[in-house]
């Protein structure tokens, strides 16, 4: 095992090695860093061109200047590493480090995102093969996976950034647009049952009829501009998720896990009021969230302990889970409350969801709320625009494993064994059908650090794929070896990990 | 069933969703604030308060230093050099052979941000910055390694001709010696900066000081500027690294040395988010340029960083930014035509387009086994002048000019669009009509494009009876960059020369710059990017020994017009020789304008007083007429 892992790194440096002096060179010859200054007219332009030249060691063939930065490199083993400065004069390392969290905080959300929403769909859509929902997922997800992402951001931005904040001015939403969504919402239900075609038509009406009355209640009431669950929605959802993860994990009929899970819905209520007033106070901080999430989590494992006996690991599962949709539900309905006062904040003024950058230019508060809320909405609209391109990919990969491994002769054994189909997909087809999309995840975690070069630079967000553009549009190579050094690492870094994860998971493997 | 078991959690939710609308008290509507906030739009982000070295001498940090500073003069939209009269007065005190004095007196009553008075001491830091003589006596360094004032400043004529600085007695006049009469005196001369705030810093001070402390360090400047050039060294070495390196933040914000931080423009530096934007706000104490709107005015200043194009259209269209100019995609631009409540404007840059032949080798090159020139338009003999004659003819300037400036934008334009016919003067800018009524461009715009073809082709067939259109006779290699625009100009000039028997090669080079001097190209295409107005400002390009000739151009009639440009003229006088030294460009067929790049603003309606103006700063150049 050790010996393995030394051998891979070995290669791994080698391979290093080889595509950053391959890169380097490509990038030195491809142009001229000083073309600018050739054509223009500045009086001292003999003396810029010595400077720059002096600089950026123009003088030195790039073959031989690849060492001067792999040496400044090498002193990673020492702990002094200099990858040289940019052509702004800034450290490459300051600005790397710099675009890191704005690249992660952009990108991390919409890969896990992507791989929940994918992973579900394409479980849903392999045991529902070939029904209505099936064919129109397929579509959608590959739909999604060839439109070009700039095109979809700007889409985005118009309909639901520009649009919906003209929209907000009066909060009302208008009869066509609650006839459309309703039959949306219900074409979309109507999809996930089957059956004969009277049914399917009974339960479109159904939740036509439902999803419109929900609308008029929510223009009614002027829900959009002044939202809000309460203690009661917040009850409500988080009892209808708790209800429906233990139904799917152990099963309606598991009593015992369905009261421990009530216990935590229980105590998300009974926390509501306690937790809203003690995040009301002026020196609230986002450590401050997470308190009430442990805490909640801290009794659900309690719960599981008190009302089961045995097997308690499903149990934990379950209300742990549920116990974090609670603290999330906490959060959101707190987000809710905020909303209408971040819209009627000077520099907001009612139009609150924002086209591009990190944070609101104009906003001057120091509420955590409004500062929390504004950052989730500046991230909102590239989490949709990378969730929806990047989510397809999964979707097919689970689709097609759990396919496969639900043709295996185990799975006809476990069915012969009188085991529930809930029990067989969750517990026997699943966990087997997730072990190929590790590789897959292992990849993308490491992509995260690459940057999202067009979404990063179509929303203003300056991190690693801006970097990316603006050293090879200006010929910078510190910056981009520095942003190639980091991204190649983790790319190789991510294809170990993802081996020896695979060897971890499946014990037909064994790394040698 | 299952329609029941929706409908039933609807309900339930629905009740939820009733008892906390009535907890929570109804939003009243924003109220409609006065505004006097302006977003302005830079697709770059800052990386210094200081633009001065070559580093940082970035639009977006050297437009924040427009607002945050005031000197003796600035560009207005046309372009023309405005003096500033409330900062100070500038005059030529003394024009005999050899000795040349100019003298700079800023105003009484002038204060830093801070309240410190300006005057003549802080005047001295721009001779530090541009005379290597200084730095080397002072022990700074040669600029040429390396000095400790890392300025972008040196190299220019100002340091080769600069002999020595003085202060009046009053200390509020600043005389300035050269060894000779330089046409562009004006613009050499020195910009305020803030000393007093600099030698706190060299003393390590982090608060603004009280004003007797700021006198004090003020004089202290004195004392090091007089002790430099005495050879004394230690505390200027420390206000080098500070100048050159503290001022290069991203981030500023109540930790933040407010010393970095003190200005005399209209605006000055509150705060900035790395990367994402800037904001200024008025300077209280201004006094040192023209006064700022006062009804309606504009309190702050943001600088916000979007990328170009469509996210700036769409910032615009959702109300984030309110001023943005650039020069965007056809479809951009219709999408800043389609916005409600925005001004667009299309203007010219002083960037321009142009087309060089090549007649020898470069002067300026420096490889000794760089085989000589020997293509079809080699030297000054009679086929090599038809040959170049014929060529320029044979491009269809027209056009390219109609595809990439009328319908740059809007490409169902069919209106012509001016084709530029100087290489000294900008069409608008004075003398312009005189200088290309005479200087031979006539030919060049005489007929229809399809007549100067057919006279290229005759040029053509006197030396090679057999060329024909299309017989590719003459082969010529073009160096021009592989981008969308100068493909298209290539195509198009190769298209038409074909008709006159040249074969134009249509490979494009990435690194076009380097190759300049490469005497294996016959033609080269690209842009001047003038960065100042200047009556000298563009004979490195044909003089036989210009820096900016790279075709062996060699003709002693430019050479003794230009080199007559650099004396003391009337406007007159200079048009005039401008004439002359393009008469003879033109007529040895060494080269051809062909149009000024366009460029786009685009500006919330409610915002008024916006010219937008060729030269960085572009349209901010009047900042302090903007308001709501």
């Amino acid at each position: 095992m050790f010996s393995y892992i030394a051998r891979r790194i070995g290669t791994a440096l080698l391979i290093l090695f080889g595509s950053s002096f391959i890169v380097y060179n490509l990038e030195a010859l491809s142009g001229d860093p000083i073309a600018e200054l050739r054509t223009s007219a500045a009086r001292n332009r003999d003396f810029l061109i010595a400077y720059y030249t002096r600089q950026l060691e123009l003088d030195v063939p790039p073959p031989l200047r690849y060492f001067h930065w792999l040496q400044g490199i090498a002193g990673i083993f020492t702990g002094h590493p200099n990858f040289g400065k940019a052509r702004d004069g800034l450290s490459v390392y300051g600005e790397i480090a710099a675009a890191i969290p704005v690249t992660v905080r952009l990108v991390l959300g919409a890969t896990i995102l992507a791989i929940l929403l994918g992973i579900t769909v394409g479980v849903i859509t392999a045991i529902r093969q070939y029904s209505r929902l099936d064919y129109s997922m397929t579509f959608i997800s590959f739909l999604m996976f060839s439109l070009p992402i700039f095109w979809v951001a700007v889409l985005l931005k118009q309909y639901m950034a520009i649009e919906f904040n003209n929209f907000l001015a009066s909060g009302q939403i208008g009869i066509e647009w609650l006839l459309i969504s309703s039959a949306v919402v219900g074409v979309i239900v109507a999809g996930l049952v089957s059956g004969d075609r009277r049914r399917v038509i009974t339960v479109f009406s159904g939740s036509f009829i439902a999803a419109a009355l929900m609308l008029l209640i929510v223009n009614w009431t002027n829900w959009i501009l002044n939202p809000g669950m309460g203690v009661l929605g917040v009850g409500v959802v988080v009892g209808g998720i708790g209800v429906g993860i233990s139904t799917i994990v152990v099963g309606f009929e598991n009593k015992r896990v369905l009261w421990a899970t009530l216990t935590v819905v229980a105590a998300t209520i009974a926390a509501y009021f306690p937790v809203n007033y003690w995040w009301s106070s002026s020196d609230m901080n986002a450590l401050n969230l997470l308190w009430p999430v442990l805490a909640l989590v801290a009794v659900a494992v309690a719960a599981a302990f008190a009302f089961t006996r045995v097997d308690r690991g499903p149990a934990i599962r379950v209300t742990v889970i549920t116990s974090v949709f609670a603290g999330l539900f906490l959060i959101i309905d707190r987000l809710f409350q905020t909303w209408s006062i971040y819209l009627n904040t000077d520099g907001i003024n009612m139009r609150p969801i924002p086209t591009f950058g990190e944070a609101n230019v104009r906003l001057s508060s120091d509420n955590f709320w409004i500062l929390f809320e504004d950052g989730l909405l500046h991230v909102v609209l590239p989490t949709i625009a990378l969730t929806l391109i990047s989510f397809a990919g999964y979707v097919r990969y689970s689709r097609a494993s759990l396919l496969e491994v639900m043709n295996m002769d185990y799975i006809r054994t476990a069915r012969a064994k009188g085991l529930s189909e809930r029990t067989v997909i969750v517990r026997h087809a699943l966990r087997n059908a997730m072990i190929p999309l590790t590789t897959l995840m292992a990849f993308d975690f490491a992509g995260i650090l690459g940057g999202a070069i067009i979404t990063e630079s179509v929303f203003g967000w300056h991190g690693m794929g801006t970097l990316f553009r603006n050293a090879i549009s200006s010929q910078d190579l510190n910056l981009l070896m520095g942003v190639f050094a980091i991204t190649s690492f983790l790319a190789v870094m991510a294809n170990l990990v993802a081996d020896l994860m695979y060897s971890a998971l499946d014990p037909r493997i064994r790394v040698r | 069933m299952k329609a029941k078991r929706t409908l039933r959690a609807v309900a339930v939710i629905a009740a939820g969703l009733l008892s906390t609308s009535t907890a929570v008290s109804v939003a009243t509507s924003a109220s409609a604030a006065a505004r006097s906030t302006v977003i302005v739009n830079e697709t770059s982000a800052m990386t210094s308060l200081n633009s001065g070295t070559p580093d940082t001498n970035l639009v977006t940090n050297s437009d924040i230093g427009y607002l945050t500073g005031a000197g003796f003069w600035y560009y207005d939209n046309k372009p023309n050099l405005i003096r500033n009269t409330t900062f100070g007065t500038y005059k030529i005190t003394k024009n005999v052979a050899n000795d040349f004095e100019v003298s700079y007196t800023v105003n009484k009553g002038l204060v830093w941000s801070d309240g410190t008075p300006i005057t003549g001491v802080d005047l001295l830091l721009s001779h530090i910055l541009g005379s290597s003589d200084y730095s080397k006596k002072a022990g700074l360094g040669d600029p040429n390694d390396g000095a400790a004032f890392n300025s972008g400043g040196y190299g220019s004529p100002y340091d080769s001709h600069i002999k020595g600085v003085s202060l009046s007695d009053d200390k509020y006049t600043v005389t300035l010696k050269y060894d000779s009469f330089q046409p562009d005196w004006a613009i050499f001369g020195p910009g305020p900066a803030p000393v007093h705030a600099l030698e706190l810093m060299v003393d390590g001070k982090t608060k603004l000081q009280s004003a007797a402390v700021n006198l004090a360090a003020k004089a202290q400047f004195l004392t090091d500027f007089n002790a430099g050039l005495n050879g004394s060294v230690k505390r200027l070495k420390t206000m080098g690294d500070i100048w050159s390196n503290d001022y290069n933040i991203q981030t500023i914000d109540s930790k933040t040395n407010p010393l970095l931080l003190v200005s005399n423009g209209g605006f000055i530096v509150q705060s900035a988010v790395a990367n994402q934007s800037v904001t200024l706000v008025r300077n209280p104490k201004y006094n040192s340029g023209p006064k700022l709107y006062s009804a309606n005015p504009i309190n702050k200043v943001i600088f916000s960083f979007v990328t170009d194009g469509s996210p700036a259209a769409q910032a615009l269209g959702n109300g984030e930014i309110d001023v943005y100019d650039g020069q965007p995609d056809t479809a951009t631009f219709q999408q800043l035509k389609g916005l409600s409540g925005v001004t667009v404007s299309t203007d010219t840059t002083m960037t321009y387009e142009h087309i060089d032949l090549r007649v020898g080798n470069s002067a300026q090159s420096t490889d000794p086994n760089e085989p000589a020139y020997d293509g079809p338009f080699k030297g000054n003999g009679q086929k090599a002048r038809d040959l170049r004659k014929a060529f320029l003819l044979a491009v269809p300037r027209q056009a390219i000019v109609n595809k990439f400036v009328a319908q740059a934008y809007d490409p169902a334009n069919q209106a012509d669009a001016t084709v530029m016919n100087s290489h000294f003067l900008l069409p608008g800018q004075a003398g312009y009509s005189t200088v290309t009524a005479a200087n031979g461009s006539f030919t060049y715009r005489n007929g229809t494009q399809a007549q100067r073809t057919a006279q290229a082709l005759a040029l053509v067939k006197k030396w090679y009876p057999s060329a024909s259109a299309g017989s590719k006779t003459v082969p010529i290699k073009m160096l021009f960059k592989n981008n969308s625009r100068r493909i298209g100009e290539n195509l198009l000039i190769g298209n038409e020369a074909a008709k006159a028997g040249f074969d134009v090669s249509n490979v494009g080079n990435a690194a076009w710059s380097k190759k300049l001097d490469d005497p294996s190209y016959d033609v080269a295409m690209f842009a001047w990017a003038p960065s100042a107005v200047s009556q000298t400002g563009s004979n490195a390009n044909y003089q036989s020994d210009g820096s900016n000739n790279h075709y062996g151009w060699n003709d002693a009639d430019v050479d003794a017009a230009t080199h007559a440009l650099e004396g003391l003229l009337s406007p007159a006088q200079v048009t005039a020789k401008y004439l002359a030294a393009d008469k003879q460009v033109i007529g040895n067929a060494w080269s051809l304008p062909l149009y000024q790049w366009p460029q786009v603003s685009a500006y919330s309606s409610d915002l008024k007083g916006i010219k937008p103006g060729p030269l960085v700063p572009n349209l901010l150049w009047n900042y302090w007429e903007w308001h709501f």
